[in-house]
């Protein structure tokens, strides 16, 4: 099998983790770059990627490069998409592609127009516990869907900051069950009711954003949704799922570092969940990175494209409205203007 | 412990089993019951009074407390009845399904002096309140979130649902009681999705059988109530609050605590059938707090205004979903409030 030459756009948290998880991880893929303005040298000679360049036209003018991985910041996403799919490169990028549903359509286009593939970051597609979900409901295992709900709620609210240039509560963070609210249910999102508050951290209500949020939702096969985000538990990475039906329920719990139970006076006490999304979705982001290099070779199709970054979007644009506005909103309403990306 | 004197009202199947737990039941004595559909060949024996007229136990001086089990439609009525007669009185939820009702009858209890207390039994769960005394301990800090899933085994017969007066006032009124217990708050704004899933015979009698319900609470917090008429693995009553601190989460119950281990895979037990197992013990409970208000001169711990509010909420949820849009809850609380805006 001859490998898969790849570059690493970006070398921030999730890009050195990319890296690595493809040195390491991904049979078949060759790191041969890593563009960022900063790249540390001895990271790099550790994980034996020869090239390091602070110039994006350096591994697009390369041939010996297929595909490229983008994780540079969001908001250079789009631009980065239409040059590498325009030096015919295939494309893994991070979510979120953009904040406005018209970016990810030009995106869309410059991927079609080049005829190279482009595979979106939602990581959890790729988790087995989900995978297995996915499967026995496909399988008719629940019968028909009534119900889906995710929580999903971080470990610590992350800093003043990095709210503020996260496009939001909903863009940033629920995104991700949105997608994943179509992938379990295998329809889609018709309309939606969004309930947000600040409880976590005054600091991000004055920063214009919410930490809570409650949003149920219709799909269009007729079953009910519920999301519940918090932006911090105290307790570790919170990630649980539930598919309920006609014939039953299936349900994804938590994951924990180790199984150790330990029985004493002051209670039964069992490990936290994991503590961030790096170790409760370890095996996805490396089955993410094996399938796209998969589709690369084989020529078949990405598992997730454009298409799904472009609902997420259009849903966390509605559940934004709907929490602005205080009212029900349907997806087919929203799409004349949806200014994403500001904060709500 | 002084021994109170009691009377029930309506023996069907929720009287037969107050009934039988008053009989069980230390500083209580069962003296009389009264059902115009039960001939009480078999039941209750000799030693307690069993009549087919109300007014038996009604107009009977040594009875000190009644319980009305009858069906919902006379709650009020009986409810008046035993308050003019100076009877403390347990009735069954709902009241009324009229708000307007339930607060003349309410009006009446207070005149009349007497306790009442309202049947929301999961109140008095061990379970369910081991999750309020944490939240009450600040064991999670202050509730951000209450996350309640209810899902009956089985979809109940038309004739049911059609008296009932919808899903939200029948079977989300407990659930909308729990919230109000658990976060120690109040709904201010509902939100309801509904559908119709299990049994279209439902959505033709103008019902649903499939919810989402979500809210904010007067103290800033969040709640979501999942509710579907037919759970075909069992009762599943589960509940989940989430705080500044952490979260506590109570799970279904179960007959046994197995778990079966072969090739086929690992195999835990399905939760208790139906309320009448799973709540089981709670019934007891919520009687023994009702005598004990009787005894110590307390408020009985789920009171009218308790059955008003849930009541109120879940017929905010039905205009929700009738009018697609959130429904405030105070504009139907009080119309105090409502002439003020």
């Amino acid at each position: 099998m001859t490998p898969t030459t790849v570059a690493v756009i970006g070398a921030g948290r999730i890009g050195r983790m990319h890296a690595e998880n493809l040195v390491r991880a991904v049979p078949g893929a060759n790191v041969k770059a890593v563009v960022s303005p900063r790249v540390d040298a001895a990271w790099a000679d550790t994980l034996g990627i020869p090239v390091r360049t602070a110039e994006v036209d350096r591994v697009l003018n390369d041939p010996e490069v297929e595909a490229v991985i983008i994780t540079a910041p969001s908001g250079r996403h789009v631009e980065l998409i239409r040059r590498a799919a325009a030096a015919g490169k295939h494309i893994f990028c991070e979510k979120p592609v953009a904040f406005e549903p018209g970016l990810i359509e030009q995106a869309q286009a410059a991927v079609a127009a080049a005829g190279v593939k482009l595979q979106v970051g939602f990581n959890r597609r790729f988790d087995p516990g989900l995978l297995r979900m996915w499967m026995a409901v496909r399988a008719g295992e629940v019968g028909e869907i009534h119900q889906v709900r995710v929580t999903n709620r971080d470990p610590k609210a992350p800093p003043v900051d990095f709210v503020k240039r996260s496009g939001g509560l909903f863009f940033d963070f629920a995104i991700h069950d949105f997608d994943t609210m179509r992938f379990l249910s295998g329809s889609e999102i018709v309309e939606l009711y969004a309930l947000g508050a600040v409880l976590v951290d005054p600091e991000i209500g004055r920063a214009g954003d919410i930490d809570t949020a409650v949003i149920t939702l219709r799909l269009a096969d007729g079953a009910l949704g519920v999301i519940d985000c918090s932006r911090q538990t105290n307790y570790g990475y919170d990630q649980r799922f539930e598919v309920f039906g006609s014939k039953g329920s299936i349900f994804v719990d938590n994951t924990t570092p180790t199984t150790v139970v330990s029985s004493s006076k002051g209670g039964v006490v069992a490990d936290r969940p994991h503590e961030t999304f790096v170790e409760r979705y370890r095996e996805a982001f490396i089955a993410e990175l094996s399938a796209f290099v998969a589709a690369v070779r084989d020529g078949s199709p990405v598992r997730v494209g454009a298409e799904d970054a472009l609902a997420a979007v259009k849903t966390a644009g509605a559940a934004r409205t709907s929490h602005l506005e205080n009212r029900p909103v349907r997806l087919s309403e929203g799409l004349q203007q949806t200014s994403g990306g500001k904060r709500q | 412990m002084r021994v109170i004197t009691a009377g029930i009202l309506g023996a069907g199947r929720i009287g037969k089993i107050h009934a039988n737990n008053l009989m069980a039941m230390a500083g209580v004595r069962l003296k009389a019951i009264a059902d115009p559909y039960t001939d009480f060949k078999e039941w209750p024996g000799p030693a307690i009074t069993a009549s087919r007229d109300p007014e038996d136990v009604l107009k009977d001086g040594e009875i000190e407390a009644v319980l009305i089990c009858s069906p919902t439609p006379s709650h009020a009525d009986f409810t008046d009845a035993a308050a003019r007669a100076g009877k403390h009185i347990f009735c069954e939820k709902p009241i009324a399904l009229d708000p307007e009702r339930v607060r003349a009858t309410l009006a009446t209890v207070k005149r009349s002096g007497v306790k009442l207390q309202v049947g929301f039994n999961r109140r008095f769960d061990p379970t369910f309140a081991r999750v309020r005394q944490a939240i009450v301990n600040g064991e999670i800090g202050d509730v951000q979130l209450v996350r309640i899933t209810a899902r009956d085994p089985a979809a109940p017969p038309i004739e049911y649902v059609m008296s009932s007066g919808g899903m939200f006032v029948d079977m989300t009124i407990h659930d909308f009681d729990m919230v109000r217990f658990l976060s120690g708050s109040e709904v201010e704004e509902v939100h309801a999705y509904g559908a119709v899933l299990v049994d279209p015979g439902i959505g033709k009698a103008g019902d649903i059988d499939t919810a989402v319900t979500s809210m904010r609470l007067s103290n800033g917090a969040l709640a979501i109530i999942e509710n579907s008429r037919q759970a075909v693995f069992g009762y599943d009553q589960r509940i989940e609050v989430f705080g500044s601190k952490g979260g506590i989460e109570a799970h279904n119950e179960t007959p046994a605590r197995t778990v079966l281990r072969t090739a086929a895979g690992i195999r835990s037990e399905n939760p208790l059938y139906f309320f009448l197992e799973r709540y089981q013990r709670s019934f007891v409970i919520e009687l023994e707090a009702f005598f004990s208000s009787i005894r110590d001169d307390k408020e009985p711990p789920a009171g009218g205004k308790d059955g008003l509010m849930a009541l109120v909420v879940g017929l905010a949820a039905k205009q929700s979903l009738v009018e697609g849009r959130p429904v405030r809850v105070e504009k139907l609380a009080s119309p105090e409030a409502k002439k003020v805006r």
